[in-house]
C-alpha cells in the first residue's frame, strides 16, 4: 500500500513538473484600468491563451512605486516575459534592469519607454500619425473659412507621450492653414476638466470653428457645451463646429454616427495587444525583433463609421 | 477703523474670499471684454456647481475636525451604480434613488468607522477611497457607460429660466446654511471641532453628529455625481477621482479651518467659485496649459499663508489682551 502511494505521489509530481515546464508564464504589468487599456489587455490575454501561455496580470492603479514592486514580484514568480505599460519610466527602470539581468524579455506596450536601456521592444499606437489624420481632416474642412480660424484643442495629460504626439501630429497637419488661433485646453484625460475647459474656451471665443479632442471620450462634454450655447448643429449644416477625436470609444462612435462629431481616429488596440504577445514569444525564442513597432489608426467619418462598426473596439 | 475691519473679518470668515473673488473678477473684466457677460457668469456658476455642492458637505466634515478623502471615490462609485442600473433596468427612479441612497450609505460608513474605531479620518477615508474606487471598477469592469441625452436635463436643463445645476446648488446652499447656523447639528459640529474632548465631557452626541456630517457629505456627493454624469454624457473610468482635493481647497479658501471648530458654507461656495474663476481667467487670456496647476497651487498656498498669519495675529492679540487684564487685576488688587 505504501509503495502504491509513493508511486502515485511520484507520478503526480512528475506530471506536474512536466506541465510546469511546458507552460510558459507571461507577466502583464498594467498602469491602470480604463476602457481602452482593458480592450488592449483583453487582446493580450486572448492571444496568450491561444498560444498556450498563462498570464499573471498586475495593475498599479497609476502608482509608479506600486508598479516597481509588482515587476519585482513578477521576476520572483519566474515569468519568461514582461509586457509593461509604464506609469513612469524613471521609477520602474531599476525593476526592469533586474528583469533584464534575470533573462526576462521586456516588451513595452502602448506607452513607449524610449529612454530605457533594457526594454527589448515597443508596440503601441502611432500617435503622431493619428494626430495628423485628425488634423488633415480639420484643415480640409476649415480651408473654406475666411478670416481667423479658431480651433479648440483638448489636450491630454501633459506628461503622456501619446497625448503629446497626438497634439504634435494634429498641429503639423494644420500648419498649412493660415490665420489660425489655437486655444489649448489642458484636460489631464479628465472629462470634467475637458467640460469646464471647453466652456471657458467658448466663452472667451464666441466663434469657434473646430474642436480637436485628444480622446474622443471628451466629445460628449463638447456636446453638452454646444447644447448649453444653442450651437449644436449636425455635420454638414450651417454653423456646424467641426469636431474630431482620437481613440475609438463608444462615445466617439455614437457622436460620429449622430453627426455631432465629424470623425474619429480609431486605434487598432486588438492588433497592438496581439503584436505584444507575438513579440514576447519571438524574444523568448531568441529571435531578433524590431525595436519600435507602431500601429496606425484609421479615420472614420459620419459617412462611413457605421459600415466599419466591427473595426471600432468601443462599439463591439 | 482698522480694528473694526479686523473685527468684521474675524467674524465673517467668508469675507476675504468674497473680496478676493471681487478683485480677481475686476481684473479679468479689464483684461477681457467677454468676462462681464451674463453667459460667462452663468457658465462659471454651472462649472462651480459640482465642486460647490460637495464643498458644502465637506465644510460640515472639516468643521468637526474631520476630512473625507474618499469623496471622489464615492462620486465615482455612485456614477457607476447609476449608469449601470440605468443601462440594465431603464428606470431613472430606481437608478437615481439607489445612487443617492448608496452615496449616503458610503458617507455613513466613513462616519461610523471614524467614530467607532477612533482612527484618524484621513487614514480611514484614504482606506475607503481605495475600497470604493475598487468597487466602482469592479462593478463596471472599467468600461465607459454612456447615459441617455435626456439625462442631460440634470446637467443643462432649465427650470424657471435657471439652469438645473444652479437651482440644485441654491437649494443645497440654503439647506446647508440653515443646518449649520440654525440647528443643534451645526452647533454641536462646531463644538466637536473645537474640542472633541470637551464635547464628550458635556455629553454632546458626538458619535451621532460625526456620523451625520459624513452622511451629509456622502449624500451631496451623490447629487454632484449625477450632475457631473449628466454633463459629461456618461460614466468614464476614474470620473471624479482627485476632485476631493479641489473640494478641500475650496473649503480652505473659504476660511474654514482644517483644525475644525469654525467655518462657513458661504465661504466654501465662494471658494469653489474662486477656483473656477482662476481657470476661467487663465482661459480668457489663453494662458499656457503648463501654468494652470502652478497658478492654482500658488493661490491655495497664498490663501493658507494669509489664514495662518491672521490666525497668529489674532492669537497674539488675545495673549496681549489677557496679559493686560492680568496686569490690570494685579494693579487693582
Amino acid at each position: 500500500m505504501k509503495k502504491l502511494l509513493a508511486l502515485l505521489f511520484s507520478l503526480t509530481f512528475v506530471m506536474n513538473s512536466a506541465t510546469a515546464a511546458e507552460k510558459i508564464t507571461i507577466g502583464l504589468a498594467v498602469d491602470q484600468l480604463f476602457e481602452s487599456r482593458v480592450a488592449e489587455n483583453d487582446a493580450i490575454k486572448d492571444e496568450a491563451a491561444k498560444r498556450g501561455y498563462s498570464v499573471i496580470e498586475v495593475v498599479a492603479d497609476g502608482d509608479a512605486q506600486t508598479q516597481n514592486q509588482q515587476i519585482q514580484s513578477l521576476i520572483t514568480q519566474g515569468v519568461k516575459a514582461i509586457l509593461v505599460c509604464a506609469v513612469d519610466q524613471n521609477t520602474i527602470e531599476r525593476a526592469l534592469m533586474a528583469a533584464d539581468r534575470a533573462g526576462i524579455a521586456i516588451v513595452a506596450y502602448d506607452r513607449s519607454l524610449a529612454k530605457s536601456r533594457v526594454v527589448d521592444t515597443f508596440v503601441g499606437p502611432d500617435s503622431l500619425a493619428d494626430g495628423r489624420l485628425a488634423g488633415a481632416y480639420t484643415a480640409k474642412q476649415l480651408a473654406k473659412v475666411k478670416g481667423e480660424k479658431v480651433i479648440v484643442e483638448l489636450i491630454g495629460a501633459l506628461n503622456d507621450q501619446n497625448g503629446i504626439d497626438r497634439s504634435k501630429g494634429f498641429r503639423e497637419a494644420i500648419e498649412g492653414l493660415d490665420n489660425v488661433k489655437l486655444i489649448e485646453v489642458p484636460t489631464d484625460w479628465d472629462s470634467a476638466r475637458a467640460l469646464s475647459g471647453t466652456q471657458n474656451a467658448f466663452q472667451a471665443n464666441p466663434i469657434v470653428h473646430s474642436v480637436f479632442a485628444a480622446t474622443d471620450t471628451h466629445i460628449p462634454s463638447v456636446e453638452t457645451v454646444l447644447t448649453d450655447l444653442g450651437k449644436l448643429k449636425p455635420a454638414g449644416t450651417d454653423g456646424h463646429v467641426v469636431i474630431t477625436g482620437i481613440n475609438g470609444s463608444l462615445d466617439g462612435y455614437q457622436a460620429t454616427s449622430k453627426g455631432i462629431a465629424d470623425g474619429i481616429v480609431v486605434m487598432n488596440l486588438d492588433k497592438i495587444g496581439r503584436t505584444a504577445v507575438d513579440l514576447a514569444e519571438k524574444l523568448i525564442n531568441g529571435e531578433t525583433v524590431e525595436r519600435r513597432n507602431v500601429v496606425s489608426g484609421n479615420f472614420y467619418t459620419t459617412d462611413n463609421i457605421q459600415q466599419h462598426k466591427d473595426a471600432i473596439w468601443g462599439a463591439k | 477703523m482698522k480694528s473694526t475691519l479686523n473685527s468684521i473679518i474675524s467674524k465673517q470668515k467668508w469675507l476675504p474670499i468674497a473680496l478676493a473673488n471681487m478683485v480677481f473678477a475686476a481684473l479679468l473684466a479689464i483684461v477681457s471684454p467677454v468676462f462681464l457677460t451674463l453667459s460667462n457668469f452663468q457658465s462659471m456658476l454651472i462649472q462651480s456647481g459640482v465642486t460647490a455642492i460637495m464643498a458644502i458637505g465637506m465644510t460640515f466634515i472639516i468643521i468637526t475636525a474631520g476630512i473625507d478623502i474618499s469623496m471622489g471615490a464615492i462620486l465615482f462609485f455612485c456614477s457607476a451604480l447609476f449608469a449601470q442600473l440605468l443601462q440594465d433596468t431603464q428606470s431613472y427612479w430606481l437608478a437615481f434613488s439607489a445612487a443617492i441612497a448608496c452615496a449616503t450609505l458610503l458617507g455613513t460608513i466613513n462616519g461610523v468607522l471614524v467614530t467607532r474605531f477612533k482612527i484618524s479620518p484621513l487614514i480611514t477615508t484614504l482606506a475607503t477611497y481605495s475600497i470604493y474606487r475598487g468597487m466602482a471598477i469592479h462593478l463596471t469592469g472599467a468600461q465607459n457607460i454612456p447615459v441617455p441625452r435626456e439625462m442631460g436635463f440634470l446637467g443643462n436643463g432649465k427650470l424657471f429660466g435657471l439652469p438645473v445645476p444652479i437651482i440644485l446648488l441654491i437649494v443645497i446652499f440654503i439647506l446647508g446654511v440653515y443646518l449649520l447656523n440654525h440647528t443643534r447639528l451645526g452647533l454641536y459640529a462646531k463644538a466637536i471641532g473645537s474640542s472633541a474632548r470637551s464635547a464628550n465631557e458635556s455629553n454632546l452626541p458626538v458619535t451621532k453628529v460625526t456620523v451625520a456630517v459624513y452622511a451629509i457629505g456622502g449624500m451631496v456627493t451623490g447629487i454632484s455625481a449625477l450632475i457631473l454624469l449628466a454633463r459629461v454624457g456618461g460614466l468614464q473610468s476614474g470620473i471624479g477621482i482627485g476632485i476631493e482635493f479641489t473640494v478641500i481647497a475650496a473649503v480652505i479658501l473659504g476660511g474654514t479651518k482644517l483644525t475644525g471648530g469654525s467655518g462657513t458654507i458661504v465661504g466654501s461656495v465662494f471658494g469653489a467659485f474662486f477656483l473656477v474663476l482662476i481657470d476661467n481667467g487663465l482661459n480668457l487670456v489663453n494662458a499656457s496649459p503648463y501654468i494652470y496647476d502652478i497658478v492654482r497651487g500658488s493661490v491655495l498656498l497664498a490663501a493658507v499663508a494669509v489664514d495662518r498669519l491672521s490666525a497668529k495675529r489674532q492669537e497674539s492679540r488675545l495673549i496681549q489682551i489677557k496679559k493686560q487684564r492680568l496686569e490690570h487685576n494685579h494693579a487693582t488688587n
